[in-house]
């Protein structure tokens, strides 16, 4: 039991680092960057290509994915949705549909279709915690995941460019008024959510010792649904939700068998949708005029 | 100080402001009144550079600021209190008094300066000294409009902006409130006054401009506007 309890932590933090870059970039844009996964990819493979063909240890290329997919999220908000502030939100959305679309398309382009092996670069192994048994690399996972969520939980609450987001997230006109730059703040947001999502990335890409352009498309699900249980918009909530569904699944899949993880994942995601759409610690998502 | 040259404000084809002229002396209190619909806040909003004139030019301080972004424009010392005060509620007092201060650059953002104007804001409004930890969300109408006028002053502005301080507020609160834009006039911040209630605006005033469907139609000193049937009879009810 308690054996599960740390898998569902491990895992759990990995969704949380990925639903915390849709719940920011939705804080200020009140939008879903449904090429969030694909920014995931993006991270993971730029992790293995700084790991594996330029032989960085594992910090230095955990940093270099961190920044190039912090480069390609504010790429992607320049050209597929600052154009489209002032337009319908359906606009906005098959924006970032074509968006994830094309994501995906040009990793096949580049890295080929084929699944690419992403070895953990330094040797891994096993605590015995009394009947516990944890690999190093989860507990890898887990400080990482921890160390990312209290510097933003710090970044976001203490400095000047954190109380600005929150500014923007609450009110742009006003956030201007004060002298804030609400376009460099979105992308600064969009930065930070995609460093985050290419952390994810990395890790999960070593756990799995798998990468591939379409790889981003579960996690992004289920880190979509994680923000949502949480309740997309809050920080708090992403962490909180990220490690609830972890949990849930790991749970689910020792009660029942592991085909049904993933319709765990989506079940909790219907529910919520249904029963309490604002999610665990959101905000009524009604907005104010 | 400022001065507007027949400016024009749209929203989409409507036209909101028809040309509007004023002029503002370092020092002064204007008020901008007029009904519903005037067009008050959109000219406040079109100085401040939340919206962009389709014509006509609006200097301040010698420099051409018409098509400048609201972030600049407050960096060069101009200051606006929107309409409805739009604190950030979800943050604190202390935090919406960091986030006025936050234009700030170079010489005058120090810790130590920023501190000072804080001391300066609380002996203004004591009551966000006391409330300074607690969401703005929180706070009273008229505290809000303390925290929303102690928040502008954060930047260090040569000119206030003031969008109907007194809506939705006590007469009791008013009062205070207007004595307060008074005494940083006297500070030395010039200040331009929008409000409906135009008793109210022409007692703090030295000058008034009465705008009427996106035009300027009188202007004028308050004490002889107070006198004018015209505006006893549409503005002050008599
Ligand atoms: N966002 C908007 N879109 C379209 N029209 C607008 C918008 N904001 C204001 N208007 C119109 O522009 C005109 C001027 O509005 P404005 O808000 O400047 O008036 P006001 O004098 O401030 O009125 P009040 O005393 O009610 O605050 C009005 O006719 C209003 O309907
Ligand atoms: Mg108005």
């Amino acid at each position: 039991m308690l054996q599960q309890v740390v898998n569902g932590l491990t895992l759990g933090s990995s969704y949380a680092l990925i639903a915390l870059g849709y719940t920011m970039v939705y804080g200020v844009l009140r939008l879903i960057n449904f090429a969030h996964g694909e920014i995931y990819m993006a991270g993971a493979f730029i992790g293995l290509m700084a790991s594996q063909v330029a032989g960085l240890p594992f910090a230095v290329a955990m940093l270099t994915a961190m920044a190039g997919a912090a480069v390609v999220g504010v790429i992607v908000e320049r050209i597929a949705y600052r154009p489209l502030r002032k337009a319908p939100r359906l606009a906005v959305l098959i924006s970032a549909i074509g968006m994830s679309i094309f994501l995906r398309n040009l990793a096949l382009a580049l890295m080929g279709p084929q699944t690419r092996a992403f070895p953990i670069p330094f040797e891994v192994k096993q605590l015995h915690v009394g009947k516990l048994r944890i690999s190093s690399f989860d507990v890898l996972i887990l400080l990482t995941s921890v160390g990312l969520m209290i510097g933003l939980h710090f970044l976001v609450q203490k400095t000047k460019i954190g109380k600005a987001m929150r500014a923007v997230a609450e009110d742009k006109e006003t956030a201007s008024l004060m002298g804030i730059s609400v376009n460099r703040i979105i992308a600064f947001t969009f930065a930070i959510g995609s460093a985050l999502a290419a952390a994810a990335g990395v890790l999960i890409g070593m756990n799995f010792n798998a990468v591939d352009p379409s790889m981003g498309m579960m996690p992004g699900l289920k880190g979509f649904t994680a923000a949502v249980l949480g309740g997309v918009g809050s920080i708090p909530g992403a962490m909180l939700g990220g490690l609830l569904l972890g949990m849930a699944e790991v749970m689910g899949v020792a009660l029942l068998r592991s085909e049904w993880r993933d319709a765990i994942a989506f079940g909790i995601l219907a529910l919520v949708l249904l029963v309490k759409p604002s999610g665990i610690l959101g905000r009524n998502l009604q907005e104010k005029v | 100080m400022l001065s507007l040259k027949n400016v024009v404000t749209c929203y989409g084809t409507i036209k909101a402001l028809k040309g509007i002229s004023m002029e503002i002396a370092e020092g002064e209190i204007v008020a901008l009144i007029g009904a519903n619909g005037a067009g008050k806040t959109t000219t406040l909003k079109t100085i401040s550079g939340l919206l962009t004139p389709t014509e006509g030019e609006i200097i301040f301080d010698g420099v051409d600021i018409t098509r400048r972004q609201p972030e600049d424009i407050v960096k060069m010392g101009i200051s606006h209190v929107p309409e409805g005060r739009r604190v950030f509620s979800r943050m604190t007092v202390m935090e919406n008094l960091e986030l006025g201060a936050y234009s700030r650059q170079g010489r005058g953002s120090g810790r130590k300066q920023i501190q000072e104007d804080l001391d300066k804001v609380f002996s203004l409004f004591p009551k966000l000294k006391e409330r300074q930890k607690q969401p703005a969300g929180t706070l009273s109408g008229g505290e809000q409009q303390m925290l929303a006028m102690g928040r502008a002053l954060m930047s260090r502005p040569k000119m206030l902006l003031l969008d109907e301080p007194s809506m939705g507020l006590a007469p009791m609160i008013v009062k205070d409130v207007f004595r307060i834009i008074q005494e940083i006039n006297r500070a030395g911040t010039t200040v331009l006054l929008v409000e409906q209630n135009a008793h109210l605006a022409l007692n703090t005033a030295s000058r008034a401009y009465v705008l009427e469907t996106g035009k300027v139609v009188l202007q004028g000193g308050s004490q002889e506007l107070l006198k004018n049937d015209q505006v006893r009879q549409a503005y002050l009810g008599e």
